[in-house]
């Protein structure tokens, strides 16, 4: 296979998963720019190591590589993000912002964002991009035991902020 | 099953991954436990909430085009090379009229082929194959598309020897789904080259040849342009491209049967 030949099954085979790969990476990075430029990030990394046709399993693949391009890119900004960006942080999820939430829509996303990363992005992964358990382990690269696990506090955590956020808008 | 284990197996369940035996059995239990199947609606609502689709982040429209760009810069230098082809297979005599046109001609044809630093070869493959571009589409004109109709190669190649001074080559694939109609004299600037028609389904495939002025060698070059795909190769000394609006792997099975003809030498 020729870099050219190697270039178009690349590109015919993943382009078409790049808004699996952007949600992920939004989810992850929580702004746009960022997850921009972590797919674009991933797709070059996917291609350096990309030896032909991954079938089903294409998906997995590229979804680790950019799972990994984000958990990289997240670790060397807590080594160097100052108090100030820290604090801004969690502005997503401050009580004043949950009371301007006004849609339902908003709302879900509010609640999803102001979990941890690894709550966060197994439930972007089971309940978005509907992977299996396997997938999911693959992709975070930590036991099956453990992606049920975070699943399992995902999800009473999101039940738990959405109900709050629903009891405040009744207020 | 107590409340304790159940909550062990309720995710595992909720997600279809326990087997029968132990999905019967926290079934049976949540039919009987309300506090269990309360837990087990809060995750049916968290899913609920999830899966609708405004909550996923849809990519920016832009960033496609981005990640191919970005791609085809980091592809190795090899495969910057070939698509540094074009300046040995047209006629020297053409390049200085194609110059200006390159420019205009490069805009037209869109971003994503333009993104090596060789702008000029770039150029001209842009002009070459935008021209061919254009004479398929002129060729779907009413009564363009053939000089001379037959669907026998015997009849449609001695044509084209009084015509030209080279002899492109003319297989009838009738038989695999490429149906021949005729042959055309078109022209990339001034020069005169072959056009062979054929017909698979709905679409046309106007096959261009002409001879080869430089030894160099032309790899496979593929690309869509305008909606129609266009794919090049030599053969035997002469420059070859196929444009159709057939879909990409239709034309590469109606390409590799004309390599697979024109290697055999068959009967032309």
């Amino acid at each position: 296979m020729n870099e050219e030949e190697k270039l178009t099954r690349f590109e015919g085979e993943m382009l078409p998963l790049m808004s699996d790969a952007y949600n992920l990476a939004r989810w992850l990075m929580q702004n746009e720019q960022d997850a921009r430029d972590m797919v674009q990030e991933a797709y070059l990394r996917a291609f350096k190591f990309f030896s032909g046709v991954r079938g089903d399993t294409g998906r997995a693949w590229l979804l680790r590589i950019v799972r990994n391009v984000c958990y990289d890119n997240l670790k060397k900004r807590k080594v160097h993000s100052s108090d100030e960006e820290l604090e801004n942080i969690p502005d997503d999820s401050s009580p004043e912002n949950q009371l301007q939430v006004k849609s339902e829509v908003e709302a879900v996303r509010s609640a999803l964002a102001s979990l941890p990363e690894d709550f966060r992005t197994v439930l972007v992964l089971r309940e978005m991009e509907e992977l299996s358990y396997r997938e999911i382990s693959e992709i975070t690269q930590v036991p099956i035991g453990t992606v049920m696990s975070r699943l399992a506090r995902g999800r009473q955590q999101l039940a738990e902020a959405l109900k709050q956020m629903r009891e405040k808008d009744l207020v | 099953m107590t409340c304790d284990e159940l909550h062990q197996q309720l995710d595992p369940f909720f997600d279809n991954e326990l087997g029968l035996t132990e999905a019967q059995k926290v079934q049976q239990h949540l039919e009987q436990c309300p506090a269990c199947e309360e837990a087990y609606a809060a995750r049916l609502a968290v899913r609920q909430a999830l899966q609708k689709p405004e909550v996923r982040f849809a990519p920016p429209n832009d960033l496609r085009d981005q990640i191919q760009g970005a791609l085809f810069k980091h592809a190795s230098p090899t495969h910057q090379r070939t698509w540094r082809v074009p300046a040995f297979q047209l006629p020297n005599w053409l390049l200085p009229s194609l110059a200006g046109a390159a420019a205009v001609v490069a805009v037209w044809l869109g971003s994503n082929f333009f993104l090596t630093e060789n702008r000029s070869s770039n150029s001209v493959l842009a002009t070459v194959t935008a021209q061919l571009v254009s004479d398929h589409m002129r060729s779907l004109l009413p009564d363009h598309l053939i000089d001379v109709v037959s669907t026998d190669q015997h009849t449609v190649k001695p044509w084209f020897a009084g015509k030209l001074s080279f002899s492109p080559p003319v297989y009838d694939l009738s038989d695999q789904g490429f149906k021949l109609l005729g042959g055309r004299l078109d022209f990339l600037g001034n020069q005169e080259i072959a056009a062979v028609v054929f017909q698979h389904h709905q679409h046309y495939i106007n096959l261009f040849a002409w001879p080869k002025t430089d030894s160099t060698p032309f790899p496979d070059t593929t690309l869509q342009k305008e909606g129609f795909n266009v794919y090049g190769w030599e053969a035997n000394g002469l420059t070859m491209w196929a444009v159709t609006d057939a879909a990409p792997d239709a034309l590469k099975t109606f390409v590799d049967l004309q390599k697979q003809k024109q290697k055999q030498g068959g009967t032309e």
